[in-house]
């Protein structure tokens, strides 16, 4: 395990540099040293929850992500592409059309609506014989686009007024953070990575064969029960403070399988780092890139997650 | 067995899909209006239209353009205009066709219109070659700013029969932009941040009339020199603005300012001005009521509050 903290430490502290350079760098440039009143107000007000909560977002989706892959013996499980980002995001835009004054609505309803998403997708992708990697992906699709067609059916009908922001705020952007949607979304994040650790070592299992893994006394349907409240748990929070922020759940658990090998005990607790990392620096590449202007952080991801993936197909074919 | 009843259904399928088009292709309606007495114009866009000698059945799609229309004396010969079209009151009974960016095609043939009038925000090609085919003018109807508003006027009132009443409305909104023009301020202009919408943070930018308006109005735009028309603002760039005076386009989502300017000068004074958004954003004859309101906001008495 000596190999493990190490990189761990190695992980940690990339991620203290990422924030520390995203507090730094913004459309206004300010001066840590002698803060004016306006400047306190940018840097802690402003940059900071941003910041804090895109590092939170990150950890979330690639936990995510990461569990997804190992349940399902999947490499293309994702929440964005499976659709989960999509329920949540139409369980968000229902809490906030019929429950506005309800704080709590946005996340509980998010929750609800990944939870749904992702349920309905493993029961179209399982069959008699098992679930292959092209079903669930289909099923995805078939459930992303669905659940689509149904917010573009909303928006439509409801004023267009009230929702203008909501179609921004689909592609993945973190500038309506708030210290709030910060804590809520820490807690989501530590509650499932913990809990998710905790059934890596089942994961391992249930990775070579369910059968094989129920053999090893591991109680298939609970570890499954689990991975599945939790990533909705995960992905549910992270989509009602930020949208749909696409391909964080793939790219990252990817890369950290590279770097430290496919252990989930290992890969579950790294990719959380390593997607607050990720999306940490994607954000700062939104909110600066075309400054004072800024582009929704999902572009970014994607923009950068599509090729990279099909980067890291053809290198494991 | 299963199989062949297949194949024979697609194959009627196409059959009746095929008669189906035959039966369409035949029954073209009528074009609304016979070809003789058409006169050539150039639209907006420099692009030629063939207009009848006599207009009396014309579509509007978009809400700036109805009040137009309603402002150059011709209201009564429109027969559809979008479900966005509330104003002036003549405006609500008429039939709806949809909305600017997805009009309905069908229903606006059916209409039988001689003209229809389109923004530069409408799918123009593939709309105007259906129309074409249909011997029905699309003409695009492009007000820039403030002074283009008059200008469109009489130039509607001429396209459509009413030159006298165009002009003469015309006329009074030219005087009225010159007024505000003579009594403002122009030695100290108040640093202006128009808020299009608070969450995410929409602003006016260089593209956007609102701009010229309110530098007409005797303001400046601390968002004059961004690029496009209504871009996403940074709420620390925002912040580091300062406004004086803020203005909210008034709409549901756009009540307050942003949390942002909560230590603002806007903010602190208790200068926030609401107007209400289809005044302040439709390129229209509104947009006059629109540069008075700022003008006194910036410059007038005015107590804060909302000034509509």
């Amino acid at each position: 395990m000596k190999r493990a903290t190490l990189i761990f430490f190695s992980l940690a502290g990339l991620l203290a540099a990422a924030i520390a350079a995203a507090l730094l760098i913004g459309s206004e440039s300010i001066s840590p040293f002698g803060l004016t009143e306006q400047g306190r107000a940018i840097l802690f007000d402003i940059r900071m929850p941003r910041v804090f909560l895109g590092a939170c977002v990150g950890a979330s989706l690639a936990v995510a992500g990461a569990s997804l892959q190992a349940l399902l013996r999947n490499p293309l499980a994702e929440p964005y592409l499976l659709g989960v980002s999509n329920g949540a995001a139409l369980g968000t835009l229902l809490a906030f059309v019929f429950l506005e004054g309800y704080g709590f609505a946005r996340p509980i309803l998010s929750f609800a609506g990944a939870g749904i998403a992702t349920f309905a997708v493993y029961q179209m992708a399982r069959s008699r014989a098992g679930m292959n990697v092209e079903r669930l992906v289909l099923s995805g699709v078939i459930i992303t686009t669905f659940l689509s067609s149904i917010i573009v059916l909303l928006t439509s009908v409801l004023d267009a007024a009230r929702l203008r922001g909501y179609t921004f705020w689909l592609l993945g952007d973190l500038s309506q953070a708030t210290y709030d949607g910060f804590y809520l979304t820490l807690a989501a994040a530590t509650v499932g990575t913990i809990v998710l650790s905790s059934q890596a070592r089942a994961l391992n299992l249930m990775m070579v064969g369910e059968r094989d893994a129920f053999d090893f006394g591991v109680e298939v349907g609970r570890v499954r029960m689990i991975v599945f409240a939790m990533s909705s748990l995960l992905v549910g929070t992270a989509v009602a403070a930020s949208g749909s922020v696409g391909y964080v759940g793939l790219i990252v658990p990817h890369l950290v399988r590279l770097a430290i090998g496919s252990d989930n005990r290992l890969v579950v607790p790294m990719s959380a780092i390593a997607g607050a990392i990720f999306v940490v620096l994607a954000d700062t590449v939104a909110r600066t890139a075309i400054a004072p202007r800024e582009l929704p952080v999902g572009a970014i991801t994607a923009l950068i997650g599509a090729p990279l993936f099909i980067y890291l197909l053809r290198r494991a074919n | 067995m299963a199989y062949g009843n297949r194949k024979m259904y697609f194959a009627s399928l196409i059959l009746a899909l095929a008669a189906a088009m035959a039966v369409g292709a035949c029954s073209q309606p009528k074009s609304a209006v016979t070809e003789a007495n058409f006169v050539q114009v150039k639209d907006d866009l420099g692009r030629a239209v063939n207009v009848p000698g006599e207009v009396n059945r014309i579509v509007s799609l978009a809400p700036s353009i109805t009040e137009l229309v309603f402002a150059a004396g011709a209201g009564d010969k429109l027969v559809g205009v979008t479900s966005y079209c509330d104003f002036p009151a003549g405006a609500v009974s008429i039939r709806k066709v949809g909305d600017t960016q997805t009009p309905n095609v069908e229903a606006i043939v059916a209409l039988q219109p001689q003209l229809v009038l389109v923004s530069t925000a409408s799918q123009l090609e593939a709309f105007a070659e259906v129309l074409d085919r249909q011997k029905i003018g699309v003409y695009v109807v492009d007000v820039q700013g403030l002074e283009d508003v008059p200008k469109r006027i009489r130039k509607l009132g001429e396209i459509l029969g009413t030159k006298i009443e165009a002009d003469v409305a015309a006329g009074a909104l030219t005087r009225r932009i010159e007024v505000v023009g003579s009594s403002i301020r122009t030695d100290a202009p108040p640093k202006v941040f128009v808020q299009i919408s608070a969450e995410p943070l929409f602003t006016v930018g260089s593209g956007s009339f609102i701009t010229q308006l309110v530098r007409h109005a005797g303001g400046e735009s601390v968002t004059k020199d961004i690029a496009t028309g209504y871009p996403k603002l940074s709420k620390e760039t925002a912040a580091a603005m300062d406004p004086e005076v803020i203005v909210l386009s008034d709409s549901e989502d756009n009540r307050e300012p942003n949390e942002v300017f909560r230590n603002s000068p806007a903010v602190r004074n208790g200068r926030v001005y609401r107007i209400d958004a289809d005044i302040l954003s439709r390129p229209g004859p509104r947009l006059v009521d629109a540069v008075e309101k700022l003008a006194e906001a910036f410059h007038g008495k005015g107590e804060s509050g909302p000034v509509n």
